[in-house]
């Protein structure tokens, strides 16, 4: 009948739904229900008719009519199902509180269309959240949960799954004894006992306290019965089972300690890859999730062959959009590949890195995100870092291309990755400077977004490592001395950390690189000075005190440079920075501050003796003397290198004075003298005080010449 | 101005509670980008035959007993350029390595003959030959032993004559950075002594660039 189908046009049929007949009404309803179950496209094009509203409107309005209610409900829960579009039209409809009511509906078929609706809007993340902490709100929710309706409970227990999010709200589940009843509907239907396993993960979530409930029910025979979940038959209930116990793992570690256990699961996840749909499709996010950080799980996961078996998935997975699976698939590796050199190195040989390459490029943000990460783990490897085998055109040119992406998380994702890969040994660098890298990562590290700055900085910071002249030039070229010394001063103390150990890299290699830190009236210096008085985190003054390490190793100029920044100035503090560093409580950073003194006091240079009276001034060599046996065996030997060369470096000087034959002689003379008959000696002391008008103390004048004594021994036994 | 200095260099026991924290001390000398330069006596007998070697240190993992980085031996007979050869380490930390090497044809035997030629091994002995050295604390000890072992050449091809066969015991003294180290191959002639210094780049003072991956 042509004139009958013709009528059953989407916007016909909308006009039908406002009839006054209600049987005209409920066969237009089911028409609609009809055409749009499973379909998306049509779902989206009657959302855009005003479907929606009217069909709420006959919900509304249909109070005693079982029939109309049950159908409009259903093809409310239609349009709710998997569809964003769908849940924000029957939300903004207003359906919510008339599906609600429907449960009290004294009618049973009533009550199971208004669950079956409902549970479609909680599983979507655009359902308003049930305040369970609301008295109220609990009791009729336990009647849900209670309810002989198995649509019902799954109802309850997706408003568990979605609302329950605090440790406060799950602490409010356990006592009103939610978990016996979830652990009952694990006996259920299939439904059922999905739903149950979802909220009990959600439930137990780093909640050691509900974790412990649930483990001492019915004798640990919840555990067991969820740990046999894991070989149902049905994958998406393995799926849940496995997430419940990772849950359960996570927030008490000492209840999965058993080795068995976690193998399995890891097992299962990854054969669930060969389950098409939704099951397949999550399992490598819980697989990631089960293996982050935790290098026992992704040793066991290697034992199985999971590196071989997720790059297998990886070839298979399809690459269209949305691509979950692909995406779960590259995070899984990346974690995988984080920890081990035998996941990377089994990675690399499997040829997978093409296509990790290939997504790079894909159109889903996610994915690209998962590449980079993929890629970061991968490039941990120092050894195929060593051997600049992530140098190529084909893996650089795409990363940097990732640094102008629209999308800020993958340009932080782009930068990890890149960070990593820039640390080369074989002075393959030239390549990120052809690639226009430098140029755009200097643009990121002004950006507004602090993780873009950081990032970026760090990236450059890595590239300036035993980075040539060439290099370093071209980095300061597009950074500008100006922007360093912004970055130095960056309100982050991240930023500041790299930001100062990317100065440090670039005055690493003599003196004309030491010279960058002057320029422009000593922005630089000036700069790494500030923070190293100010800065209250550790890490900012370790990288500040290397810098200036480095620049201690310069000439003349470049020392006195640092000594003027270090020690206290007449009217301003009246303690060394270094002589704080010293007495931290941080190892690296006294090893830091020691290594300063040690470049300042290098013997052979100058003006030495000057320096080491000067730090003494200061009272820090009277600090390091202290040191001597401190419980940090590097600084501790440290310390010694730097005492050596402070009496040293007397020595040395020593010598300038008692310069020509005569001295010579007269020194040979006191070397069988006593000590006393030396002391007594007027003409050498005065000349020593003179020369040394900081060492006015007896007893230091002594330590003088003992050592004085000891060098001219070795002298005459080097003339023997 | 000689300061004394009190010395605790005696190899204290583990006292098992946690073994984790017994790793050996981290080294400002032995960190990535530190370089070392000295000789390797390739014969024993002939003490004139000596390669000049450097070292660079490229990467450190402390946490799994982690080191590699590059060695480059600069007049090898019958070699047109400096041969660069790209190493990996074993730190014997007793949590990741101990003192027995159970591979690379080395026997425990192997081991302590090649070990007693430190004379900073010595303390260690009699405990290595027990058990490995499993229950020896080396965190405060000021010697780093460690297993040096050869991956592949950089600069030049395996057909250049020359082998990476072997693997070299290392003792790095903390005190100063100077690396000790003995060649072990069953087919190259026997005890082949490695002996650099902490090279601190030329300038006036210890120079330090540093890296840190993602």
């Amino acid at each position: 009948m042509p004139a009958s189908a013709a009528s059953n046009r989407p916007e016909d049929l909308i006009g039908r739904l406002s009839y006054a007949e209600s049987g005209a009404k409920l066969k237009a309803l089911r028409e609609v229900k009809n055409q749009i179950i499973g379909n998306r496209t049509k779902k989206i094009s009657y959302v855009k008719l005003g479907a929606v509203p009217r069909i709420v409107d006959i919900l509304a309005a249909s109070e005693d009519d079982a029939a109309l209610l049950i159908q409009s409900a259903a093809a409310l829960g239609s349009f709710a199902c998997g569809v964003d579009a769908g849940v924000r039209a029957v939300l903004d409809s207003g359906a919510y509180p008339h599906l609600v009511r429907l449960l009290s509906n004294p009618d049973p078929k009533v009550v199971d269309a208004g669950a079956r609706s409902l549970k479609m809007i909680f599983q979507s993340k655009l359902a308003p959240k049930y305040d369970l902490l609301k008295e109220k709100n609990m009791e009729f929710f336990l009647s849900l949960l209670n309810s002989e309706n198995e649509n019902v409970t799954e109802l309850a227990a997706s408003i568990i799954t979605h609302s329950c999010e605090t440790s406060t709200e799950q602490k409010a589940l356990c006592d009103a004894m939610v978990l016996p009843r979830l652990i009952c509907l694990l006996d259920g239907s299939l439904g059922q006992r999905d739903a149950s396993l979802d909220s009990l993960a959600t439930i137990l979530k780093n909640n050691s306290e509900a974790v412990s409930k649930f483990v001492s029910l019915n004798n640990g025979r919840a555990l067991r019965a969820v740990i046999e979940l894991t070989k149902d038959r049905y994958p998406r209930t393995r799926l849940l089972a496995c997430v419940c116990l990772i849950a359960i793992g996570i927030a008490s570690p000492h209840h999965m300690q058993e080795l068995e256990i976690k193998t399995k699961l890891i097992g299962i996840l990854i054969k669930l890859l060969e389950e098409p749909g939704r099951a397949g499709d999550e399992a490598p996010f819980t697989l990631a999730q089960l293996i982050a950080n935790k290098e026992d799980l992704q040793k066991l996961a290697f034992g199985v062959k999971a590196v071989e078996r997720l790059c297998n998935f990886l070839q298979k997975a399809p690459l269209t959009p949305p691509a979950k699976r692909f995406e779960g698939i590259l995070l899984a590796l990346a974690e995988l590949c984080s920890k081990l050199e035998s996941c990377r190195s089994e990675f690399l040989s499997l040829q997978a890195l093409n296509i990790v390459l290939t997504a790079l490029k894909h159109d889903c943000a996610e994915v690209r995100i998962a590449a980079c990460n993929c890629i970061k783990s991968i490039s941990r490897s120092v050894k195929n870092l060593s051997a600049g085998r992530f140098t190529s055109e084909t893996i650089v040119a795409p990363l940097v291309q990732l640094l102008y992406d629209p999308v800020t998380s993958v340009q932080v994702a782009a930068l990890h990755a890149i960070s990593n890969i820039v640390v080369d040994f074989t002075n393959h660098k030239l390549v990120f400077i052809q690639n226009g890298a430098v140029k755009q990562l200097v643009q990121l590290s002004k950006s507004m977004d602090s993780k873009l700055r950081l990032n970026a900085v760090w990236a450059l910071r890595n590239l300036a490592f035993l980075a040539d002249r060439i290099r370093k030039d071209s980095i300061l070229q597009e950074l500008t001395i100006s922007t360093l010394a912004s970055l130095i001063y960056d309100p982050e103390p991240p930023i500041q950390e790299q930001s100062l150990a990317l100065v440090c890299n670039l005055v690493d290699g003599g003196v004309d690189s030491i010279e960058h830190v002057f320029l422009e009236d000593g922005v630089i210096i000036n700069a790494v000075a500030k923070q190293v008085w100010r800065a209250t985190t550790t890490e900012v003054c370790i990288q500040g005190m290397y810098v200036f390490s480095n620049i201690a190793t310069g000439n003349e100029l470049h020392k006195e440079a640092v000594m003027h920044h270090l020690l206290p100035q007449a009217g301003g503090f009246t303690q060394s920075v270094i002589i704080r560093f010293l007495q931290g409580t941080e190892s690296q950073l006294r090893t830091a501050a020691v290594w300063c003194i040690i470049n300042l006091t290098y013997p052979e240079s100058p003006n030495v003796l000057d320096r080491v009276a000067r730090l003494r001034q200061a009272g820090i060599i009277s600090q390091i003397k202290n040191m001597v046996n401190d419980p940090c065996l590097d600084v501790k030997y440290r310390v010694r290198t730097a005492l050596e060369q402070c009496t040293f470096g007397n020595c040395s000087i020593s010598l300038y004075l008692l310069n020509g034959v005569h001295w010579f002689g007269f020194s040979l003379a006191i070397y069988w003298e006593t000590t006393v008959l030396l002391l007594s000696s007027d003409a050498l002391l005065s000349r020593c005080k003179l020369a040394m008008n900081t060492l006015v103390n007896l007893r230091e004048m002594i330590s003088f010449h003992v050592s004085l004594f000891f060098h001219m021994l070795q002298l005459v036994k080097a003339l023997r | 101005m000689p300061v004394r200095v009190v010395e605790n260099s005696t190899p204290s026991h583990a006292s098992g509670v946690n073994p984790e924290c017994a790793l050996p001390p981290a080294c400002s000398l032995l960190s990535v980008g530190q370089a070392f330069a000295g000789t390797q006596n390739v014969s024993s007998v002939q003490k004139d035959e000596a390669w000049r070697v450097n070292v660079k240190i490229q990467g450190c993992d402390l946490d799994h007993g982690y080191l590699c980085g590059t060695m480059e031996a600069l007049n090898v007979p019958l070699a047109d350029t400096p041969v660069v050869t790209f190493w990996e380490g074993e730190i014997v930390d007793i949590k990741n390595y101990t003192f027995f090497t159970k591979k690379w044809e080395a026997t425990s035997e192997t081991d302590v003959r090649h070990w007693s030629k430190f004379p900073s091994f010595s303390p260690l002995l009699s405990q290595v030959e027990v058990d490995g050295g499993k229950s020896l604390d080396l965190s405060n000890y000021p010697y780093i032993f460690m297993r040096w072992k050869e991956q592949n050449f950089v600069n030049v091809g395996i057909d250049c004559g020359l082998t990476i066969a072997g693997f070299y015991y290392v003792c790095f003294s903390c005190t100063d950075g100077s690396i000790n180290g003995f060649y072990y191959d069953p087919n190259s002639s026997p005890f082949q002594k490695l002996e650099l210094k902490s090279k601190n780049g030329g300038g006036s003072g210890f120079r330090f660039s540093s890296y840190q991956l993602q």
